[in-house]
Order: C-alpha cells, then structure tokens, then sequence
C-alpha cells in the first residue's frame, strides 16, 4: 500500500466515474485501468434447497471494522507484490443494500493491460474469500446469512497454484 | 478482561452470551472459552465449534489454542461473504 492506492469501507455510495478519473489521473505512466463494480442481484440460488431461487428485498452487510480495512490493505500489497502496477482502489459498501445497488469497486491502474485485467480477478478472488464481510439476506420476509461458496474457494486455489507453476 | 465479538450468523445465537470474560484463572484460550459457553449457551458452543469457524485475537486469525490475555479482543469469525 502506497499513497496512491485507496482502501475503503462505507455505507455510501460511490461514483465509477470519480473512481476512474482518480486511476487514469495518477501519474502519466498509466496506459490501463480495469475497473469492477460488483451489484446486488434480485434473486439468490441457494443450491441446499433444490436449486430453489429466492426474490431478494436486500442485503445487509456487516464487517469487523479495523480487521477489515488491515486485510484488504493486505491483499492490494499482495497483488503489487505480483504485478507491476501503478494503483489499486478497494471499495466495498456495508450496511443494507436493495437488488442493483453498487456493493463493491475494485480498480487497477498499470501500464499494460495485462496486468491491471489479472490483478482485478486477483483481488475480487481474494477479497471474496478472506475480507472479513459477512452477507445477511431478506427474500420473500425470510432473514437467512449466506453460506460461503465453494467457486470461490475454488477461484483463490489456482492463483495459489498459479504461482507455484511460476516458480 | 477478554472481550468477546461473534459476526454474522454467530452474532445472533451470541445474543444471550457475554460480551467479556474475566482473564483470572484458568489460562483462557479461544478453546477454553468455546468449552466454556457449552453449559449454558449450548447451541453456540456447537456453531463455535464447526470447522469453517476461525478465531482472531486483537484482529489477526489465531490458532484455537492461542494463550489470552487481559484487554485482548478475542473474535469468532464464521465464513466471510463479502464482494
């Protein structure tokens, strides 16, 4: 984490196109910028009941403030240890949020594409599994916290193996 | 004092649980205190105990047999699901 990267978790809203004009704006050494934004759906499979699909009327996101914004710090120096890139900005929203509501940012800024498109999937995979974020879902009047998925897990286990074929 | 947070779906069968613990006696670890809620938080004790549940002390996961100490903030941590 240098200056020019942001952590951040908050119940406001934010802005892509604020985000990308910070990216793009750094310093002129910037050729890419991948930028994620993560929505809530209006609907949730939860695949312990038959492949059953739920109406979602929202998301209640909670966090362990401090431990958080301390992994996720972690996880953007671990993506620059592994690339070479110029910026890197987290934001994830906490709180209740409605189906389409903005739910998580992630954006890279580099000189080549490459790297910003990997680093992007790398972050998005870890913060999915590591960031101390817990999901509680409203469907059809019926409160129910979310189970982790196994994708997930599955998405961090080859970029761990990713690097051991580098080595 | 060892203070006590239960998130996501922990935080809500921990309604009932203390929020601290004394630290005197017995030398406390995440372990020690999980078998404590066993009397009388029974069914917390059990979601404490599946595997996926980490623990962290002052903010950094910790092993279950990690030693405890006055003023330490002491975590249980169900799988995150965040993004």
């Amino acid at each position: 984490m240098i200056v020019s990267d942001l952590v951040c978790v908050q119940s406001d809203d934010f802005s892509l196109a604020d985000e990308y004009q910070r990216l793009s704006n750094i310093n002129s050494r910037v050729g890419a910028v991948v930028t994620f934004c993560g929505l809530v759906r209006d609907f949730e499979s939860s695949a312990g009941e038959s492949e059953s699909t739920k109406v979602v009327n929202y998301l209640t996101l909670q966090h362990y403030p401090g431990m958080t914004e301390n992994l996720l710090e972690d996880i953007v120096t671990q993506a620059k240890a592994r690339w070479d890139l110029v910026a890197v900005t987290v934001i994830h929203r906490i709180g209740t949020l409605a189906p389409n509501d903005q739910i998580v940012f992630v954006g890279v800024a580099s000189e080549h594409r490459k790297e910003a498109f990997d680093a992007a999937q790398f972050l998005m995979d870890y913060l999915k599994t590591k960031a101390t974020f817990w999901k509680k879902l409203t469907a059809e009047g019926k409160e129910q916290w979310l189970d982790a998925k196994l994708s997930d897990t599955d998405a961090v286990v080859k970029w761990n193996k990713d690097s051991h074929d580098q080595c | 004092m060892i203070n006590l947070l239960f998130f996501g779906r922990l935080g809500d069968l921990a309604k009932d649980a203390p929020t601290c613990i004394a630290s005197s006696g017995l030398d406390p670890t995440p372990l020690t205190i999980r078998q404590l809620m066993m009397a009388e938080h029974p069914e917390l004790a059990e979601a404490l105990s599946e595997p996926q549940v980490l623990v962290s002390v002052n903010k950094m996961v910790v092993k279950w047999d990690q030693p405890l100490f006055n003023g330490d903030e002491l975590a249980f941590l169900p799988p995150v699901t965040g993004g």
